[in-house]
């Protein structure tokens, strides 16, 4: 370790503990799903486990960028509402209006995160709060918009095309969430906007000190954040169809449970998408054993909730014997 | 001959893959200030550690006063009269200072209530035995680092040590602060305590040791006198190797012309320049307000009351155009707003530059990771992989890697705030190097530093600052540490001293 290296090999990277803790869990709850039940690993059960995950982790896959700059998003089930609804609204039933529902929505997300990026990084507010009363605000223009009934029809072939499957096999929404996870690791690693976020959420303060965007990084992230909650909307919407007004209430949760499981803590500055993606399937694995088990709705949230706090104590705990950084 | 107060007999602490402490013999007795130093991973810490009770040994056996004893925590340590004061300050501010002293140990009155008056006569007992000027009653939070280091010093204290391990006690004292902290160490040691004194400041070991023990790699490389010692010597000893003695910077090139105009700053009223290929040193007390002017030259504070230009055109306000301009400033404390402590030693070294390394926002990965490379190579970079997080590296290879990242930018102008502070011995004169190296090439560097004989070493010229302002400006050249002591402090200290 101390010795003096001339050239500095590109050498295999052992993952620190903390990346690597998502994926182990993941693993042992996988055997532990396979052991609790014949069916689970049964190709068409495991594709379908995934599916059901599409909403939350395409979501999750923007909020990680938030996280990883020591911000939240609390917004994003409000915006997954927001995007189903006005999806279904613009889509009006016909078939010609497909993509303008699509980039309506899409539109509207990306708004919301604007604003939340503009009001964080200028109005210097807590991102818990201001997030938090973003979604209220959200959720009263839905309300507005669809006066308190579920209204809109999608166009034909949106839900068709989406609940298909490829070759008769592989669901379309499955693919839907491994390309936003594939363009999220993209952003991430390979992005200016990425190596900023990390930049930043290490260290804010040398951020500044070495000249980067803060508030411009922050700016773009929420909107991030917004973009692929859209998306997650869009997602929902192909999943349960026109089903309500707030078909997104509490998803904020699940997408947070599944950020933070997956090593991108609140602290920023480590994690990232792939272990969200991660976390994403731990989450839904757990809670569909807990639905094996027979386990009623309330003791489902129950679980949900001591999961994330196991998860959080794991990783302050990680955290505090250096996640494997050396010290003299 | 007498029993030592504290022997340690081949005492040896492994870790997977290193030994940090290696058949050490060591011996100190009351009544001396020993000092212990040695470069990073020397084993110092380890030697306290275990002296402590926060670690245990491999092998070998501790004593104190003759006997025999194993440390299994640092209780089992106090209760031996052996007590640690560490570098960072573990006083509560909203507690006064008998209560800080006693906490956890809380004098209790009927009904197990916290019996604060006892502890606030136990306290002045206890101050007043130790000649520590400090109120029992003050809050902790009103009172200055100094202070604050000897409520700590008072606390291990009242535990009746007779050993005492202070590890870097001065890191962020002034001049001023760390001559009380002395005052106290030295009516210590009247008393018959046995202080080990733990530094990487040379100047102070010869200020207040009697003996000093060297360590390297975790063995004990020497143990002598202070009168049998000169700084070269203890230099090589730590090293293993001649260090040069700072020789005095290259001259100007003639015809350099002036990059860096600063008006208004200097009490005389006349403008501070600084030209291509300059050093130009800030001396002055802690809070004299050195970090403060360079702050406001790179705009990370209002620029109030003067204003600097760059090859004669103003300079930008906001702080990212300033760096772009050309104008780096380099922070003296790399945890707060220095190093991105999780993230690799490339993408640190990259951070202030990623638009060389991009092209229209995407990443250039291999050549950021190439020039990276090459840049920490030549100054010279300690490290197992350029992946490795850069909170993992010792305190010189951490300030490299910064080093790398002002580089990086291609500054006109740099403005190191002590460069070497927490750098270990070796790490420091390659430091100098790279300086002087810049220089030559013509980037105007400005020097900031608490260590004299740094700032005399390095400076081609020096400026005394008070108060936010350059008292004085004054060609290195025949200024001694005395000298410059003197105008730095100037009248205050003399006057104050009578």
């Amino acid at each position: 370790m101390t010795t003096s290296v001339q050239s500095f090999p590109r050498t295999l990277r052992l993952p620190s503990l903390d990346r690597a803790a998502v994926w182990i869990v993941l693993v042992v709850l996988v055997l532990l799903a396979g052991l609790v039940s014949d069916a689970f690993f049964k190709l068409n059960y495991l594709t379908n486990l995934v599916r059901q995950a599409a909403p939350v982790g395409i979501t999750a896959v923007g909020v990680t960028f938030v996280m990883l700059l020591r911000g939240v998003d609390l917004s994003v089930g409000a915006i997954v509402s927001m995007s189903a609804v006005v999806c279904a609204l613009v889509m009006g039933g016909k078939v010609d209006n497909l993509w303008l529902g699509i980039a309506a929505a899409i539109a509207c997300g990306s708004a919301v995160g604007l604003a939340n990026g503009l009001l964080i990084a200028y109005g210097k507010g807590s991102a818990f709060i201001l997030t938090l009363g973003m979604s209220i605000v959200v959720y009263g223009l839905v309300q507005m918009g669809t006066g308190g009934t579920a209204r809109g029809i999608v166009s034909p072939g949106f839900r068709e095309t989406l609940n298909g499957r490829i070759g008769g096999v592989l669901p379309v929404l499955v693919i839907c969430l491994l390309l936003a996870v594939a363009v999220g690791i993209f952003l991430q690693s390979r992005t200016r906007f990425g190596r900023n976020a990390y930049l930043i959420g290490a260290n804010p303060d040398a951020a500044r000190l070495a000249g980067l965007p803060v508030s411009r990084v922050t700016v773009v992230a929420y909107m991030v954040s917004g973009f692929f909650a859209a998306l997650g909307g869009l997602a929902l919407l192909a999943r349960t169809g026109v089903s309500g007004t707030n078909p997104g209430a509490g998803m904020e949760f699940d997408v947070l449970a599944a950020v933070v499981l997956g090593g991108t803590t609140f602290s920023g500055g480590r994690g990232g998408v792939g272990g969200t993606f991660a976390g994403v399937l731990v989450l839904i694995i757990a809670l569909n054993l807990a639905n094996v088990a027979g386990l009623p709705f309330a003791a489902q949230l129950a679980v949900k909730g001591a999961i994330i706090i196991a998860a959080s104590a794991a990783y302050s705990w990680i955290g505090r014997r250096g996640g494997g950084l050396g010290r003299e | 001959m007498t029993m030592p107060l504290l022997q340690t007999r081949a005492l040896t602490r492994r870790f997977p893959g290193v030994v940090a402490l290696a058949n050490v013999d060591f011996a100190a007795d009351g009544g001396e200030v020993h000092a212990v130093c040695g470069a990073n991973g020397a084993g110092k810490s380890t030697l306290m550690n275990v002296l402590s009770g926060t670690i245990l040994p491999s092998s070998g056996s501790v004593s104190v006063a003759g006997q025999e004893v194993s440390f299994a925590s640092p209780a089992d340590a106090r209760a031996a009269g052996v007590s640690i004061v560490y570098q960072e300050f573990s006083s509560i501010p909203e507690l006064t200072v008998a209560d800080n002293i006693y906490l956890g140990r809380e004098f209790h009155g009927p009904l197990h209530t916290v019996d604060r008056r006892a502890a606030v006569r136990a306290a002045g007992v206890l101050l007043e035995r130790h000649g520590i000027a400090l109120d029992a009653n003050a809050m902790v939070g009103s009172l200055g680092v100094a202070d604050r280091q000897l409520v700590e010093l008072a606390r291990a204290l009242s535990t009746d040590a007779r050993i005492l391990i202070l590890d870097e006690p001065t890191a962020v004292l002034s001049i001023a602060e760390q001559e009380k902290l002395f005052g106290v160490i030295r009516s210590l040691r009247e008393k018959g305590l046995l202080v080990l004194y733990i530094s990487h400041r040379l100047e102070e070991i010869f200020e207040i040791a009697d003996r000093v023990s060297v360590m390297r790699d975790g063995a004990l490389v020497a143990t002598r006198a202070k009168a049998d010692l000169t700084e070269t010597e203890l230099v090589r000893l730590m090293t293993g190797r001649e260090v040069s003695a700072p020789h005095p910077p290259e001259p100007i090139p003639a015809g350099s012309r002036t990059v860096l105009t600063l008006s208004g700053l200097a009490t005389d009223g006349s403008a501070v320049e600084l030209r291509q290929g300059e050093i130009l040193g800030l001396a002055g007390l802690v809070g004299a307000g050195r970090t403060s002017i360079a702050h406001r030259i790179v705009g990370l504070r209002p620029r109030s009351g003067f204003t600097a230009a760059l090859d004669g055109a103003p300079l930008p306000d906001d702080p990212a155009r300033v760096l772009e301009a050309g104008v780096v400033y380099m922070t003296e404390d790399r945890k707060r707003d220095g190093i991105f402590g999780p993230l690799a030693i490339t993408s640190n070294a990259t951070a202030a530059a990623l638009k060389r390394f991009s092209s229209a926002g995407f990443l250039r990965l291999r050549r950021e990771r190439a020039a990276a490379g090459e840049m920490l190579r030549g100054l010279r970079l300690v490290a197992a992989s350029l992946d490795t997080p850069i909170a993992s590296l010792s305190g010189g290879n951490q300030q490299k890697v910064l080093f790398a990242r002002a580089l990086m930018t291609a500054p006109r102008v740099l403005i190191c705030d002590e460069p070497t502070r927490g750098v270990d011995v070796g790490a420091k004169e390659e430091i100098y190097g790279v300086l002087r190296r810049l220089a030559g090439e013509g980037v105007a560097i400005i020097v900031i530093s608490s260590e004299l004989n740094e700032v005399l070493a390095l400076s081609h010229r020096i400026a005394v600052v008070r108060d936010g302002r350059i008292t004085a400006t004054m060609d290195n050249a025949g200024l001694d540490e005395h000298s410059l002591t003197v105008a730095a402090t100037g009248v205050a200290l003399r006057s104050a001293q009578g």
